[in-house]
């Protein structure tokens, strides 16, 4: 504590004053917000983990359906990229039955980086309404990101990461879609 | 030593469990410290509703932040810390005060009317200063905090907070020596 030499710390004396205290019991308040905080959480969680198996499947599909089917069998017998190309759609089939790995949310996440960088270039500014929304989600995106720069492997963080990327995705989208509509009617 | 009246041990097997969430615990934590809290909440915010709010959400807050407590002070302090900054952006977001009634004081001993009487002047005194100059000084001169410490909880400088200390003293000075001179003529 620092006090000049010559002064006194409490010169009017004001620890002489009574304390104050109050009868309300904020106990039970205090409970129920912390119980309800702590069940929207687990919820979260919970959705969290269900949405980036989801979004596996999703992009594991992409993959197969992407995938290039040989017209041809060679002469000589599937070539190396022929086998490449099977194996990764077995993989790509069999990863929804897997927990998410951390590489694979990552790079879901990075797939929905670019995703919003192109919507949001096609679909330009948003309405009002639309644009509070996205503000949100990007707050929650950085809340996120700090937990990871703590955290950088945390499965439970990253599948937080791609689902709020999923939901801007899905905001510029539909509002993408919504224009096309009112053009169409026109 | 503190002579905060915060300053109320608690045990790492305490702290321990409410890290890990354990509510009954919590609850025994609430209890230990709701009225100190309430007290620094209440000598800051100068209204019994608001700082009523004031000490459940700071309780709440450090109740969910308690993880973040990395121990190396005292938990008492830490938790002070967020009751104050609590009260202090209440007051900042409204500055809004109730006029302090005789109610909200009791004599510290049986029968000492003039040192009630005196704590009378010095509340009502109190009560006059404008409410950043309030929570300076009291958090100066009774919950020994110093300079940098106010100066962060404001979100402000150091010379911020002894120019605000200076002021509330001679103000308090002032009023007090007003007070008397009136209950002097009044003889």
């Amino acid at each position: 504590m620092n006090h000049r030499r010559n002064e006194p710390a409490d010169p009017l004396n004001l620890r002489s004053l009574p304390p104050v205290t109050s009868e309300h019991d904020a106990w039970p308040a205090i409970r129920n917000t912390l119980l309800h905080q702590r069940r929207r959480s687990r919820a979260w969680r919970f959705g969290g983990a269900a949405l980036a198996t989801a979004a596996t499947l999703v992009l594991a599909l992409t993959l197969t359906v992407n995938a290039p089917v040989p017209d041809t069998v060679s002469p000589n017998g599937p070539g190396t990229d022929d086998l490449l190309v099977a194996e990764s759609g077995r993989e790509a089939q069999s990863l929804p039955l897997q927990e998410p790995s951390v590489e694979s949310l990552i790079a879901m996440s990075r797939q929905l980086e670019a995703r919003v960088r192109q919507s949001r270039y096609r679909v330009g500014d948003l309405p009002v309404r639309q644009l509070v929304y996205q503000v949100e989600l990007q707050d929650l995106i950085v809340q996120v990101d700090e937990g990871l720069s703590r955290n950088p492997e945390s499965i439970e963080l990253w599948s937080q990461r791609v689902n709020l990327l999923m939901d801007v995705v899905a905001l510029y989208e539909n509002n993408l879609r919504r224009d096309y509509y009112r053009m169409a009617s026109v | 030593m503190s002579e905060s009246p915060f300053d109320i041990e608690l045990d790492e097997m305490t702290l321990a469990r409410a890290r890990r969430g354990d509510l009954d615990v919590c609850e025994t934590i609430y209890r230990k410290y709701r009225h100190p809290a309430f007290s620094v909440a209440f000598r800051i915010c100068r209204s019994r509703e608001t700082a009523e709010e004031v000490t459940q959400e700071a309780f709440i807050t450090a109740f969910r932040k308690i993880r973040q407590f990395r121990g190396d002070s005292p938990f008492w302090g830490w938790l002070r810390r967020v009751v104050v900054n609590h009260a202090i952006s209440t007051i900042r977001r409204n500055d809004k005060t109730k006029t302090v009634t005789f109610e909200d004081y009791h004599a510290p001993t049986a029968g000492g009317q003039q040192q009630t009487g005196l704590a009378m002047d010095l509340e009502a005194a109190l009560g006059m200063l404008s409410a950043q100059d309030r929570a300076v000084v009291w958090l100066h001169d009774v919950e020994g905090y110093n300079h940098r410490e106010i100066a962060e909880a404001f979100g402000k400088t150091e010379s911020f907070s002894k120019t605000r200390l200076s002021r509330a003293r001679a103000r308090l000075r002032e009023l007090l020596e007003a007070g008397q001179n009136t209950l002097r003529a009044s003889h």
